[in-house]
């Protein structure tokens, strides 16, 4: 049963300085799927993929990653043990080019070469701007950088945070696109405001409030509910561009 | 498309060129060719130091967040160890035994970590045992060191060397090996009291992986080795060196004053400065102290005084060269560059900058440490979220930029005097270098460090000229930067928040 679960968190307690802003947050994210954290404004969404990250380390509970925890260790060894990061705010480095901004992403030597084919196949668009810096990108392809950066390395867990954030419809599609071909090969923790694209993402769901998970349950059921929705979601029912 | 790019990105480098290019005709109109290109060329030697300064500054804050204000301290330590090297070894290789059975003892940390993992400790033994043995081993330094001569060769010796006609004379003093053994051993003792107080007796959150402990033994046997050749070698080795041509001992110095440095450096960013990454604020205050702890160091070893190096004989035939060309012929003292008779050293630090400032723009562009610099000095998290060990990075640019620094020490020790506040000046024009540059920016620092070093010669030649108070040179420094402040925030290469 456990085995399945490539990432296991279990009541975890992060703190930013002095704010109590994770009080015990549990999931599960069963190997090979697309599970997604659903919630309000500042729920805690974004501190729970940095606190599995060790970026803002818990200071209670247990992050287990294939079975292994790894809650306390150095924010690079967690990623090096196949974690993929994508941030919001289309974080990619700007002074650097696109092909620096996939290189640096190496861990072993020659991973770009071997993963080249499969991220052009995603997003084609950054085979043509591959000499350029990532500051003349617009924001839609900074954030295909965002996304195929974590890529290069074989991640066997991507905790991808609002890939849809500001982006124009027909964009969404594309990414939404490439989210689901690569959870084919590698699993997804989404956290995604657009409900749309997430219900149509994703299997499994969590819902945060207030720095605890409140719901969970599978996609399927969340869609029935939408006095559920409605109540945990507030705006972010409304929808978005992607419908 | 890319050509409007270009022309954005390079705004500030096109700005600074213009306006370069008007003063630099108008003032070869009104000053004559002959005051001119000797005035750009003392600006140029002056940029060349300040931007060794400088790069090291601006990297190690773009990445790191640390302001470093030992940064001075570094381009003096430079200065003195490699003078050191050049006129008298004997300080450096009598003291080389010591250190390195100290760096011995260190390397032991997860050797202790894993054997203390296994141990019970109580409660109060574990609370006081860090601080009980890293006293014990700063006790153990103490007496390690204790009335060791070469500390005392060095008061007297120094003044001695300058105008003794057999620098070797000065080389062969020293106490007896069977004596001197034990300092070492002692060194050792002291380090691996050290590493036991790191390790942490009882602490349990840290674990020591089986081929840590088997790299750190590997680590500390090869530094015994070292020790043991040290030793035996400490009275040799500086007269062999002293029996060089002195123009090798002179560029051997140069690379011995950098290493060093870069040594230095690495010590103090994993001692001092990585336990408080927590604490920015008590950063700037540790390497505040450290800059006068250091000064304080070398004046209590080679007195408040100031020394003179003399340069090397490919410098320093007597006469003047017709040409850069001929000077490779007859290596005189001075060349005539365009009309104008200018120092021939002067020409070297010169190119001696520009070569720092290639070599600097090879790695930053064409390495993946470079492309990690640049990509941390953006955003670090991220950099680490990408599974590289930012903290090894911090070290290295740490090493890195007080490695330049102490080479732009040791490269002006033959023309200015070798105090012990030598560096104080060259730190806070580096200071205005990275501001006018942009934090994090090491082609900023080298436009930064050209303007400033043109503005204090050019300034320096008003005030002779108008009779005006010299303060203007220094005075124009800091109008440059509250211009470039005033126009772009962020400073001419600095990224916009």
């Amino acid at each position: 049963m456990e085995k399945d679960n490539i990432l296991e968190v279990e009541s975890i307690h992060t703190f930013i300085g002095q704010f109590h802003i994770l009080e015990g947050v549990s999931l599960r994210v069963p190997r090979g799927s697309i599970t997604v954290l659903l919630g309000r404004n500042g729920a805690g969404k974004t501190t729970t993929l940095k606190s599995i990250l060790g970026l803002t380390p818990p200071r209670q509970g247990v992050v287990r990653f294939d079975g292994q925890p790894i809650q306390g260790k150095p924010a690079y060894e967690i990623a090096a043990m196949g974690i993929g990061y994508v941030p919001e705010h289309r974080a990619i480095f700007r002074n650097l080019t696109v092909a620096e901004n996939l290189k640096i992403a190496e861990r072993k030597k020659g991973d770009l070469d071997r993963k080249a084919d499969f991220i052009f196949s995603l997003f084609p668009d950054l085979k043509r701007l591959y000499r350029l810096p990532g500051n003349h990108l617009s924001g839609g392809q900074q954030q295909m950088l965002a996304v195929a950066r974590a890529l290069v390395a074989d991640n066997k867990l991507l905790l991808i945070d609002e890939p849809s954030e500001g982006l124009a419809p027909i964009l969404i599609e594309q990414m939404m696109e490439a989210i689901r071909n690569l959870s084919t090969t590698t699993t997804v923790l989404l956290v995604e405001q657009n409900f749309i694209m997430a219900s149509q993402l994703a299997e499994n769901y969590y819902i945060l409030d207030d720095g605890k998970t409140v719901h969970q349950g599978r996609m399927a059921d969340l869609v029935q509910d939408k006095e559920l929705i409605h109540r945990m979601l507030g705006t972010a029912v409304r929808g978005g561009g992607a419908g | 498309m890319t050509g409007k790019n270009f022309w954005r990105d390079n705004a500030a480098l096109l700005w600074v060129v213009l306006i370069l290019a008007v003063l630099g005709v108008a003032g070869y109109l009104s000053m004559g060719q002959t005051a001119f290109v000797r005035t750009t060329l003392s600006g140029l030697t002056l940029g060349a130091l300040f931007f060794m300064v400088a790069a090291g500054l601006t990297l190690i804050f773009g990445l790191m967040d640390v302001l470093n204000f030992a940064h001075g301290a570094m381009f003096m330590l430079g200065a003195y160890l490699g003078w050191q090297f050049f006129t008298n070894p004997t300080f450096l290789f009598g003291l080389m035994p010591l250190i390195l059975a100290l760096l011995a003892g260190l390397l032991l940390a997860p050797f202790f970590g894993r054997l203390f993992s296994t141990l019970e400790f109580s409660e109060p033994l574990q609370r006081s045992a860090p601080a009980l043995l890293g006293l014990a081993g700063a006790v153990v330094i103490f007496l390690s060191a204790r009335g060791l001569d070469i500390l005392e060769l060095a008061k007297t010796a120094m003044v001695a060397t300058m105008t003794a006609a057999d620098p070797l004379a000065e080389a062969s003093p020293q106490e007896a090996l069977s004596i001197f053994w034990l300092r070492p051993v002692g060194m050792f003792l002291a380090g691996a009291l050290l590493a036991m107080a790191t390790a942490r007796p009882g602490d349990q959150s840290r674990t020591f992986h089986r081929d840590q402990v088997r790299r750190a033994l590997i680590g500390a046997a090869v530094l015994l080795l070292l020790t043991v050749a040290a030793t035996l070698f400490r009275e040799a080795a500086p007269r062999a060196v002293l029996l060089w041509d002195a123009n090798l001992r002179f560029f051997v110095a140069l690379l011995v004053g950098a290493l060093l440095g870069a040594g230095i450096g690495g010590a103090i960013e994993i001692m001092l400065i990585r336990p408080l990454y927590v604490r920015p604020i008590y950063q700037v205050i540790v390497t505040l102290g450290l800059a006068y702890v250091l000064r304080e160091v070398i004046q209590l070893l080679w007195q408040p005084l100031a020394y003179q190096m003399s340069r090397p004989p490919l410098f320093s035939q007597p006469g003047q060269a017709e040409s850069i060309l001929a000077w490779f012929r007859t290596n005189n003292v001075t060349v005539d560059v365009l009309g104008v008779t200018f120092p021939s050293y002067r020409l070297f630090i010169i190119f001696l900058g520009i070569v720092m400032l290639v070599a600097l723009g090879l790695l930053m562009n064409y390495t993946r440490l470079g492309m990690i610099i640049r990509a941390g000095v953006q955003d670090r998290q991220m950099v680490e979220a990408l599974g590289i060990n930012v903290q090894r990075v911090f070290t290295l640019v740490f090493m890195l930029g007080a490695g330049l620094a102490a080479l732009g020490g040791i490269g002006a020790a033959p023309f200015i005097p070798v105090q012990p506040n030598m560096g104080d000046a060259f730190q806070l024009q580096a200071f205005i270098v990275v501001v006018i540059g942009g934090m994090g920016s090491y082609s900023g620092a080298a436009i930064g460090a050209l303007l400033l070093g043109l503005a204090r010669a050019f300034g320096d030649y008003l005030a002779l000229k108008y009779n005006l108070s010299p303060a203007i040179a220094e005075a124009s420094t800091v109008i440059i930067m509250a211009i470039v402040l005033l126009v772009r925030p962020a400073g001419l290469f600095g990224r916009k928040e």
